[in-house]
């Protein structure tokens, strides 16, 4: 009885939630035009791909001709679980309103409704376009079963991974709370996975593309039989489907058995960590506060800007959560950088390149991408200071600059020691202090343009972070204009310059866009501090 | 056991301590609160009242102690949900939502049958004032707006035991009148009310009772008239004045600056 109830309850909250989570993302008209690019994207992609799903479908004689079956079978419960894990300890591990939803239904009810609303946010988000991939394949075969069959193969297994994700989720929240230092571990040390994988990516894709990596050896190897046999279920009614085997018999027998057993065990987790407290104490351990007033060290104790861009550091140092944004670069400087590296005899002025890009990104992406909504909730107070806007932008060019000049004078010089000859090392520092004021003094007016002021999660952090249309495009203008500096840096330096009326004509322009461009910018978000008013 | 008894106790605190870490929050608090009683839970910042009000709902475990409501442990979740309603100081709504969209919701939770939790919801809107802007986001609200939906999902199921933590905050001061009308008549029917708030006229004007917390300890308990008598107020003297007195916050500033 109690049980039918906190199911019935917890279908009204997957309902509400599924309900609410959509609302959200059509928020308002910024959200709205994210999610028609996301849809063109991926939308357009996924058109595009249906004739060959269907030509595959029509090819298809066995389920083993279909290309990637065996390890896309395995690697699907795998991802799930994974994702499940994922979006519980970001998103789902806690509750909404808790007072509410824990004073009114059984934490069972809460956690079906939690497990529930993501499946259904799951199929709307996947479960759409698979499901035209499917559809278009089946056609493709001439078996109109087929849909069918791969949706019942598919519940099962999606019921595990959800109530499976979302007990280890849960477990994790719990250790963590046990481990507060373990967090912060985790936030950097994902930084550091990730850099391997960003760089090694692009070596695996060259590596198989030049054949020295077995596709086929490796993808036979990512193949568990079980679930292979299992995912070929979907084929039932199918000329491509024979008999089931134990395997999966065994599979279905074991999904079907271990997801009410998960249920149990995320219940049981979610109640141990919704009704004990954090065993660390209340108050932080080590007391934390300055006994000296706001001293601003020289050189930029002689502005006002200078003062100013002391503080946008000492918040930075103190609280390093409201940089998360500038793991965005991870994804960029990896993939971009990595083909150069396989190259060692170049590996000075590599390293010096990626130091300059990097001194630019920081320039410009530390304090320039928001500078509105950073300032939140102090800015209207700062505004009606005596402090004039154009102190307040320079304050933020500034305090990019205190970190991008070091790392743009620092790294091409200490490249020397890894074999850069000296020449251009100095000239790669030259063209990253110049690019350092370019990317600073573009970014405050990108960022004046677009400012967030709500708070999101990104990497773990709950905290507010530029938008993400300002940042790619931030990357995409400062990325290759830095590149291009370089360029032409190294060319001019170290080889015969041969300069064409063409040449020289796009060097004029390059020149003069790099100049312009951040001096407009500059003068757009003085001017939008001038005219702001508080909504 | 729950006990549905008019006569009987409905909230019984007995030794509560709670402790985070080595700090402790609440030292041994007992109390003890018949039905249909208003009880004022008063005490400055910090004292402890929000942890008590969370020991209460069972949302926080004590590190010892129990607490029962209408007999139910407060670990009976089940029955704890039934017999409690609980306004937080934080208002726990979804702001995606309308207020009658929010309120069919928890009526939905709470298994109140349709012609019931209509006609509870309008009775509701109107006393008020919310039936106009019933169909607007409450992300659309002002802060009294947001209080008073919050405070009428927490009585919707009419429950025998009404938490309310500074159930007044942001109100204007028609609304705040309301409120206290609505607390004097959930007490004239049998509900009992625990109310927690700084707002000392608030308590004055509908407490039967009195707590004030200090420092995690219950230092003083009564009627208001008592508790004045006890602090030794005078014949003018105010809930205030007891207050101050028995918290020790009647210092002059310029004594308190000196210590």
């Amino acid at each position: 009885m109690s049980q039918q109830r906190d199911v019935r309850h917890g279908l009204r909250i997957g309902r509400t939630e599924f309900v609410r989570s959509v609302r959200e993302y059509f928020r308002d008209r910024r959200r709205i035009i994210g999610f028609g690019f996301v849809l063109l994207v991926f939308g357009g992609n996924t058109v595009f791909a249906l004739p060959i799903v269907y030509g595959a479908g029509r090819a298809a004689r066995s389920v083993t001709s279909i290309p990637y079956f065996g390890f896309v079978a395995t690697a699907l419960p795998v991802v799930l679980l994974l994702l499940a894990s994922l979006r519980t300890a970001e998103r789902i591990g806690n509750v909404d309103a808790e007072e509410l939803i824990l004073m009114t239904v059984h934490p069972r009810a809460a956690v079906i409704g939690l497990i529930s609303s993501e499946i259904a946010l799951l199929a709307l988000w996947i479960g759409l376009p698979l499901g035209a991939v499917v559809i278009v394949f089946a056609l493709g075969m001439g078996a109109p079963t087929l849909p069918v069959t791969a949706g019942l193969v598919l519940l099962p297994l999606f019921c595990w991974a959800a109530v499976w994700g979302y007990a280890f989720g849960i477990g994790v929240l719990r250790l963590l709370r046990w481990l507060p230092g373990l967090q912060r571990i985790l936030k950097i040390g994902w930084a550091f996975v990730l850099i391997p994988l960003m760089f090694g990516a692009p070596f695996i894709g060259t590596s198989i593309a030049d054949g020295s990596l077995s596709m086929g050896g490796l993808l036979a190897a990512l193949t568990f039989e079980p679930l292979q046999s299992y995912a070929e279920l979907a084929f039932v009614g199918t000329g491509l489907f024979h008999t089931p085997s134990i395997g999966a018999v065994a599979v279905l027998g074991i999904l079907v058995v271990l997801t009410p057993v998960g249920l149990a065990v995320a219940t049981g987790q979610a109640t141990a960590l919704w009704f004990t407290d954090d065993p660390t104490p209340a108050q932080p351990q080590r007391a934390e506060g300055s006994s000296d007033g706001f001293e601003t060290p020289q050189p930029l104790a002689s502005t006002g800007a200078g003062a100013i861009a002391w503080g946008h550091l000492l918040r930075a140092v103190r609280q390093p959560q409201e940089l998360a944004h500038l793991t965005m670069i991870l994804f960029m400087l990896g993939p971009g950088a990595a083909p150069f590296l396989r190259s060692a005899e170049n590996v000075g002025p590599i390293i010096a390149g990626i130091g300059v890009v990097l001194a630019t990104y920081l320039a410009g992406a530390t304090f320039g991408l928001n500078p509105l909504g950073d300032d939140r909730p102090a800015f209207p107070l700062l505004l009606l200071t005596k402090l004039g806007p154009r102190t307040l932008v320079r304050s933020r060019v500034l305090a990019g600059l205190a970190i991008g000049v070091p790392i743009a004078v620092v790294v091409p010089l200490g490249s020397i020691v890894v074999g850069n000859p000296s020449l251009p090392a100095v000239g790669f520092a030259v063209v990253g202090c110049g690019m350092c004021l370019t990317a600073a003094t573009f970014a405050v007016g990108i960022g004046s343009a677009y400012p967030i002021y709500e708070e999101r999660e990104f990497w773990g952090t709950e905290t507010v972070v530029p938008s993400t249309g300002v940042m790619m495009v931030y990357l995409f203008v400062i990325g290759p204009g830095t590149v291009i500096g370089l360029l032409l840096m190294w060319i001019t330096l170290t080889g015969p310059v041969n300069l064409s009326l063409p040449v020289a004509i796009g060097v004029g322009v390059y020149l003069l866009l790099t100049a312009t461009i951040p001096y407009g910018s500059y003068r757009y978000a003085v001017r939008r501090y001038r005219t702001y008013t508080v909504q | 056991m729950v006990s549905t008894d008019a006569d009987a106790v409905a909230i019984e605190a007995t030794d509560l301590r709670k402790t985070y870490g080595t700090e402790t929050a609440l030292d041994n608090v007992s109390f003890s609160i018949e039905s249909g009683t208003v009880y004022g839970f008063l005490g400055p910042n910090g004292a402890g009242k929000t942890t008590t009000m969370r020991l209460l709902t069972g949302l926080t475990q004590p590190t010892s102690g129990t607490v029962r409501i209408c007999g139910a442990p407060a670990d009976d979740r089940r029955a704890i949900a039934s017999l409690v309603g609980y306004l937080p100081e934080t208002p726990p709504l979804y702001e995606a939502f309308s207020a009658r969209e929010q309120l069919d919701y928890v009526a939905e939770l709470r298994d109140i049958s349709s012609a019931v939790a209509t006609e509870r919801i309008e009775r509701y809107l109107d006393q008020f004032d919310l039936a106009e802007d019933a169909d607007k986001r409450i992300s659309s609200y002002s802060k009294g707006m947001k209080q008073k939906t919050a405070f009428v999902q927490s009585v919707l199921h009419d429950p025998a035991v009404v938490l309310l933590d500074e159930p007044t905050a942001g109100l204007d001061p028609r609304a705040a009148r309301r409120m206290r009308e609505s607390i004097a008549e959930f007490a004239d029917e049998g509900t009992t009310v625990f109310l927690s708030t700084h707002i000392l006229p608030v308590v004055e004007a509908v407490a039967d009772e009195i707590g004030v917390l200090f420092d995690g300890r219950l230092v003083t308990e009564g009627t208001p008239e008592g508790v004045k008598s006890l602090a030794e107020t005078g014949e003018d003297g105010t809930l205030e004045d007891a207050f101050l007195a028995v918290t020790g916050e009647d210092q002059p500033i310029e004594s308190t600056a000196d210590q």
